[in-house]
């Protein structure tokens, strides 16, 4: 049983991380934006779904569309003023907003709607989990795992419409021919860029929530700029400009990530040392996946139309 | 059709546009020459709006062109092409190819879920547009193949293929024969003339080879140190005795 309950777990981060993957795939490896702040889409879609249904008392849902919605205007306003910087200083804005969203939340504590938000550094807990009551302790993880997959697909469906599309088509041009040959061709980069971090946003949103009802209990320091990097891995390791390659990436990366669970009966290492080098063992199969697979596990997918 | 009035533009101290002055007939093809370093390049950007200029004022189709984004010029119906031919590298010739038509329905995000119909039947038109393009430009072969791996001569052809999808009024070619192999050269001159002769086009093109210039061009306008020198038929243009010495003692007296 103890396996299996595992094996769920993992499946149910493997789906989360892969939507985050998704959504980074679709900025970084279609439009070419290095965003380093991809945390602070996850962080808002956690804490404004945690703050809608537990101190307004509203359901799951609403709190799953009011996280996306405010993560997609938040991706919305950061690219406006950003929307013509060049990748390297795009990669330095985007940091810095997500240790800003992250701050934010370490020092609010204040007291909104029904309830008091206890917030701040002792992070919120007892985030309620949708129609737990439904099922037994047992069987719950398998319906989360549900919700998860449903949203995955749909993300998977969505992002991968959107980059098959002319839209598609706008955008891997402005990540191959920076700004002047698409302008030249009538497209408004600036507002191409916008519309991908909205939706790049509202779907790492997503992600956000799916994993603070999931754990119940969310804190600032679970969204440190490190969790940006393991999405990183996952996109460079799976495979950029290709959505199967994302979701692959996710895949991999969180049996690495978990893999110390296993390891510790068979390495003689401390368990905290252990932990610690899994982030070692990631940062190994970046440059490993830099040097000898440059396009990751699955290459992007050549566009061959017929007539 | 397009006309520039005592434009100026500087970068620094280098003055790049002195007071430059010249228009595009209809349906014309006019050439720009000039040494290096002339403002031909920059007259281009200054057009297209990548540019923008210091003072002066540029006329599109009797509307004064304000200064502008660049896809909102290129949306009013100037089209350009690049010297050094930028070519999407991870995008094949074909996507390239249907990269360019404007405002196309499938570029909107919405748009791409409500109207999947109407994009694939926009998508079929561009497609059979784009193939007959491909033949024209002589990369049919190579649809398939990404950008990045043609050859410098064959992305000159492939800009030019762009500019055919997306249909512009005026085009602007920055050197469309540089580096180009001399049995296409031919080929491109009756392509450029076509596009005058059979699509009512007007264009507006740089180019070093005077061959191509005396071939094709209807006029010839002559810029040296940012101004119009000289302006009139190939012929007259080789006689005239500034062009000459423009060309001939320019790099002395620059010194």
């Amino acid at each position: 049983m103890g396996l299996i309950n595992f094996l769920v777990y993992l499946a149910i981060m493997m789906g989360i991380y892969g939507i985050l993957s998704l959504s980074l795939n679709l900025q970084y490896g279609f439009t070419g934006l290095a965003n380093f702040g991809q945390v602070a889409f996850f962080c808002l879609g956690a804490y404004v779904s945690t703050i809608i249904v537990l101190t307004f008392d509203m359901p799951f849902i609403f709190g799953l569309l009011g996280g996306m919605a405010v993560a997609c205007v938040f991706g919305y306003v950061i690219a406006i003023p950003t929307a013509n910087l060049k990748e390297d200083y795009w990669a330095i804005v985007t940091l810095a907003a997500a240790e800003i969203v992250r701050i934010f939340f370490l020092n609010e504590d204040w007291v909104v709607g029904g309830g008091p938000y206890v917030g701040g550094s002792f992070g919120v807990g007892g985030i309620p989990q949708p129609l737990r009551s439904l099922f037994s302790a047992h069987t719950y993880p398998f319906f989360y795992l549900a919700i998860v997959l449903v949203c995955l697909f749909a993300t998977y469906i969505i992002i991968n419409t959107l980059t098959q599309s002319p839209f598609g088509r706008v955008i891997k041009s402005i990540r191959e021919g920076g700004d002047n040959l698409p302008q030249a061709m009538g497209k408004n980069v600036k507002k191409f860029r916008v519309k991908v971090m909205a939706i790049g946003g509202s779907f790492g949103g997503l992600a956000g929530c799916l994993w603070a009802h999931f754990h119940g209990f969310i804190s600032p320091d679970q969204f440190m700029p490190l969790e940006t990097f393991i999405v990183w891995a996952m996109v460079i390791v799976g495979g950029k400009a290709n959505n199967k390659g994302a979701i692959l990436g996710a895949v991999i990366i969180m049996v690495f990530y978990n893999s110390t669970r296993f390891l510790k009966d068979y390495i003689p290492v401390e368990a905290v040392t252990l932990a610690s080098l899994r982030m070692v063992a990631i940062g190994i199969l970046i440059v490993v996946a830099m040097l000898f697979m440059k396009e990751g596990f699955i290459k992007e997918k050549r566009v061959v139309y017929s007539k | 059709m397009l006309r520039l009035e005592n434009v100026h533009k500087s970068f620094g101290g280098i003055v790049a546009l002195h007071g430059v002055s010249f228009h595009v007939e209809p349906h014309s093809i006019t050439g720009l020459i000039g040494p290096n370093g002339s403002g031909k390049s920059t007259s281009f950007n200054v057009i297209s709006g990548f540019y923008s200029k210091d003072r002066g004022e540029i006329y599109f189709q009797g509307k004064k062109i304000e200064d502008i984004e660049p896809y909102k010029i290129a949306m009013m119906g100037i089209g350009r092409t690049f010297q050094i031919s930028e070519a999407p590298e991870k995008m094949t010739v074909l996507e390239n190819l249907l990269l360019a038509p404007k405002n196309q329905i499938g570029e909107g995000v919405f748009d791409v879920f409500l109207h999947p119909k109407k994009i694939k039947k926009e998508d079929r038109k561009h497609l059979k547009n784009a193939f007959e393009i491909l033949e024209l430009i002589q990369l049919h072969d190579l649809r398939n193949e990404y950008a990045g791996n043609l050859s410098g001569g064959q992305k000159k052809l492939l800009s030019l293929g762009r500019i055919l999808m997306s249909g512009p009024m005026l085009i602007l070619l920055d050197e469309p024969t540089a580096g180009v192999n001399p049995t296409l050269i031919k080929d491109l001159i009756v392509a450029i003339k076509n596009l005058r002769d059979e699509k009512g086009k007007t264009i507006l093109l740089v180019e070093h080879n005077m061959k191509v210039i005396s071939e094709i061009c209807d006029r010839v306008i002559v810029l040296d140190f940012g101004k119009k020198i000289a302006e009139g038929t190939p012929e007259e243009i080789q006689k005239n005795e500034k062009v000459l010495e423009a060309y001939l003692s320019g790099s002395s007296k620059r010194g």
